[in-house]
């Protein structure tokens, strides 16, 4: 996962692991965050440890190894800083704050948004992070949109019957009595499958080859 | 002996009902499906399908999640083999002698291998653990909570050992994590810890919303930087099963490789990912010509793959009898042993003997069922390996969200899965590796409360981790891996200067 070492890269400048340097410093910056966070908390005695101790020394020591590899920062030559891309970490962010602003109502200082159920927070979050990558189609992601939001509804709402709402609040209100939940669930499901359809028929007829890409896995297990 | 096969006839009488056979090969499907995906690993998946598992009763839900773990270890070999990209972190090494098998036209019989090689070790580590069960429930017994804190320092300190890059990181990533894990209402004394007033935090961090964060949506962010066009291998795939000649060659392969799979899979702290890497060095060192090697040696295919079953499978022993998880997988499945009120510990052989051996019989049907199903899905699978990645993602990302947002019903659990994004992103940009980050957080609560429950019961004298026999040996054992890990490593650090000056 690290970048290859490279004793060359660094060796002007007094910082030799420049990748040391800023994650030393995000370390101490975190013990000594953890430090204050903690301060009002009460340490005990070593018979009965209080709340306080156990992220004192904690801080502490993630502040010295953060110390540690600051240091190592200057006298050992390490990776360089890597390149950031901010699009993808802009975007999913964008995607996941939309997706829970949207799934039910929210309210932040004074204003609430509206609850719009899983209908328009899935497409929507589906849409928005679509445009994470850079070959983003509208149409293609559209129809996935469609495709997954129609699958999650009846996996979870019909099949599994988890608490997760659907539709927006509104709706539910006007249609109570009318129609039952779960025809209505199951109505909108197919309508959105069938659309979703429709769009892959449109897309095949203008269907083009391009070569495969695929994610690069990491030791992450 | 006989308490043993009378125990598995339990366990078979469990594992074959209708609903657990079909929750295994659901599992076991699912996990072959995520296992195929590279950018899927098996702790997003378990983390999003945990809410699903809510309506089962907790044999069947734990049969499924353990389908899934063992069966990506199934899958990731057909892409490493496949299109010569590791599906799973473990199948890494599978690579190097799997892909150069399907370039001479082999691709089959090097499936074919992988999937027996994963047979045979399946089915010895599910004995294993049958057999190793008992004794270390009962040696379990004896531990009071000083040797269960020893325990899982050693725990930690291997985990330090086993992860790749730099120790001092691993450490700082461990204590980050057991820190995080303070985070909330303290259970002695009810005051709240670092919650800074919010609402949200004073349950403390929900383990999946972390897990999730760090490798669902941080994988993301860490693949769009870094997608690459690749083909899936042209040649035709071939005959599936090798030959008696292949057999023999790969046999002896096979058994060293389940053996230190085993071996490296019970120890604590993720040894698991280890194992093919150590097979394949051991296989190349004792061949005979180790030039074949990396040119399609049947040998480098049987030994990596058998090590990784074994030890997906060994890892369950810790959590099965101490309640120890060894890994990031294993920690989530304690999350849904507690969602489904059974605490992981020795407990569970005595209290619930049928999710005991119900879910070890069910690990060796699993496996059977991987052997049979895969073999005639690959043509399915390689078909799966065409979905492209800018498709995949945003798949995934509201697979999270649904998922984790059934769990609690609360958005703020949505927009923390984006936060711990964002850091899990952060941490691999700087070289920190998020896995001791949740081995630490999954530890950390209960290395505190056995830690103070020791202290109280010793009346505040640090002494008693050493004056106990057990604990003391469990703590000598953790520093003295310490001090070897740091030792080559500063060797090597001094050579470098001298090389330098």
């Amino acid at each position: 996962m690290d970048a290859p070492l490279d004793g060359t890269s660094s060796r002007r400048g007094p910082v030799r692991a420049p990748q040391s340097l800023v994650a030393g410093l995000g370390l101490i910056g975190l013990g000594v965050f953890g430090i204050w966070a903690g301060s009002d908390l009460d340490y005990g005695s070593l018979r009965a440890i209080g709340p306080g101790l156990m992220p004192f020394w904690l801080s502490i020591g993630v502040g010295l190894c953060g110390l540690a590899l600051a240091i190592a920062g200057f006298t050992h030559d390490g990776a360089p800083l890597q390149s950031f891309t901010f699009r993808g970490p802009v975007v999913i962010t964008l995607a996941i704050i939309a997706f829970a602003v949207t799934i039910r109502p929210f309210a932040l200082g004074g204003i609430t948004t509206p609850g719009l159920g899983l209908i328009v927070a899935g497409p929507l979050a589906i849409i928005i992070a679509g445009y994470a990558g850079t070959e983003a189609r509208f149409i293609e992601l559209l129809t996935l949109a469609l495709f997954l939001t129609a699958g999650c509804m009846l996996l979870f709402g019909d099949m599994l019957n988890l608490p997760i709402p659907i539709f927006p609040t509104a709706v539910v209100q006007a249609m109570t009595g009318v129609l039952p939940a779960r025809t209505m669930l199951r109505l909108a499901a197919g309508a959105m499958a069938l659309v979703g359809l429709g769009l892959l028929v449109v897309q095949r007829r203008s269907g083009r080859r391009e070569p495969i890409e695929v994610a690069r896995h990491s030791l992450t297990t | 002996m006989a308490d043993l096969f009378s125990n598995l006839g339990l366990g078979f009488s469990v594992a074959l009902g209708l609903q657990n056979i079909a929750l295994c090969f659901l599992g076991c499907l699912v996990g072959t499906l995520i296992g195929v995906l590279p950018g899927v690993g098996p702790i997003a998946t378990i983390a999003m399908l945990l809410p699903i598992t809510f309506g089962l009763d907790p044999v069947g839900a734990l049969i499924m999640l353990a389908g899934i773990y063992y069966g990506a270890q199934y899958g990731g070999s057909t892409t490493a083999i496949l299109v010569n990209i590791p599906g799973e972190a473990t199948s890494v090494v599978t690579t190097l002698d799997g892909h150069q098998m399907a370039r001479q036209g082999k691709a089959g019989i090097a499936l074919g291998t992988a999937a027996i090689a994963s047979f045979f070790a399946g089915t010895v580590a599910t004995l294993l653990i049958a057999a190793l069960g008992a004794p270390l429930t009962k040696l379990a017994l004896i531990f009071g909570p000083a040797e269960y804190f020893a325990l899982m320092v050693m725990g930690l300190a291997f985990a330090v050992v086993l992860a790749h890059g730099s120790v001092l990181k691993a450490v700082a990533m461990i204590l980050v994590g057991v820190l995080f894990a303070a985070v909330g209402t303290d259970l002695e004394t009810g005051q709240e810890r670092m919650t800074f007033g919010f609402a949200f935090l004073t349950d403390g961090v929900d383990f999946s919303v972390l897990a999730m964060g760090l490798f669902g949506i941080a994988e993301i962010l860490r693949n769009l930087d870094q997608t690459e066009a690749r083909d899936v291998v042209r040649e035709r795939i071939g005959r599936l099963l090798p030959g008696l000649a292949e057999l023999r060659q790969a046999a002896p392969a096979t058994l060293r490789g389940t053996a230190i799979g085993a071996i490296l899979g019970i120890l604590p702290g993720n040894g698991a990912v280890l194992g093919p890497f150590a097979a394949y060095t051991i296989e190349k060192k004792i061949a005979k010509d180790p030039s074949r090697f990396g040119r399609g040696a049947i040998e480098g295919v049987a030994g990596p793959e058998s090590a990784n079953n074994a030890g997906a499978q060994t890892a369950f022993i810790p959590l099965l009898t101490l309640g120890i998880p060894p890994n990031a997988v294993m920690a989530l499945m304690v999350g849904a042993m507690t969602i489904h009120g059974i605490i992981p510990g020795p407990g569970v052989m005595t209290k619930s003997p049928d999710l005991f051996w119900g879910m070890i019989a069910s690990m060796w049907i699993g496996n059977l069922m991987l052997l049979i199903i895969n073999l005639p899905l690959v043509g399915v699978w390689v078909r799966l390996l065409k979905v492209p990645y800018r498709l995949m993602f945003p798949a995934i990302l509201m697979f999270c969200s649904v998922g984790i947002y059934s769990i609690n019903s609360l958005p703020t659990d949505v927009m923390l899965i984006g936060f711990f994004g964002l850091m899990g992103y952060l941490l691999i940009k700087f070289g920190f590796e998020p896995a001791p980050l949740l081995l630490g957080f999954v530890l950390g609560k209960l290395m505190e409360e056995y830690l103070r429950r020791s202290l109280t019961l010793s009346r505040g004298d640090p002494m008693v981790f050493l004056e106990r026999p057990v604990s003391a040996v469990l703590f000598i054992i953790a520093f003295a891996i310490l001090a070897a890990a740091l030792l080559p490593s500063l060797r090597k650090s001094r050579d470098e200067v001298f090389t330098e000056a």
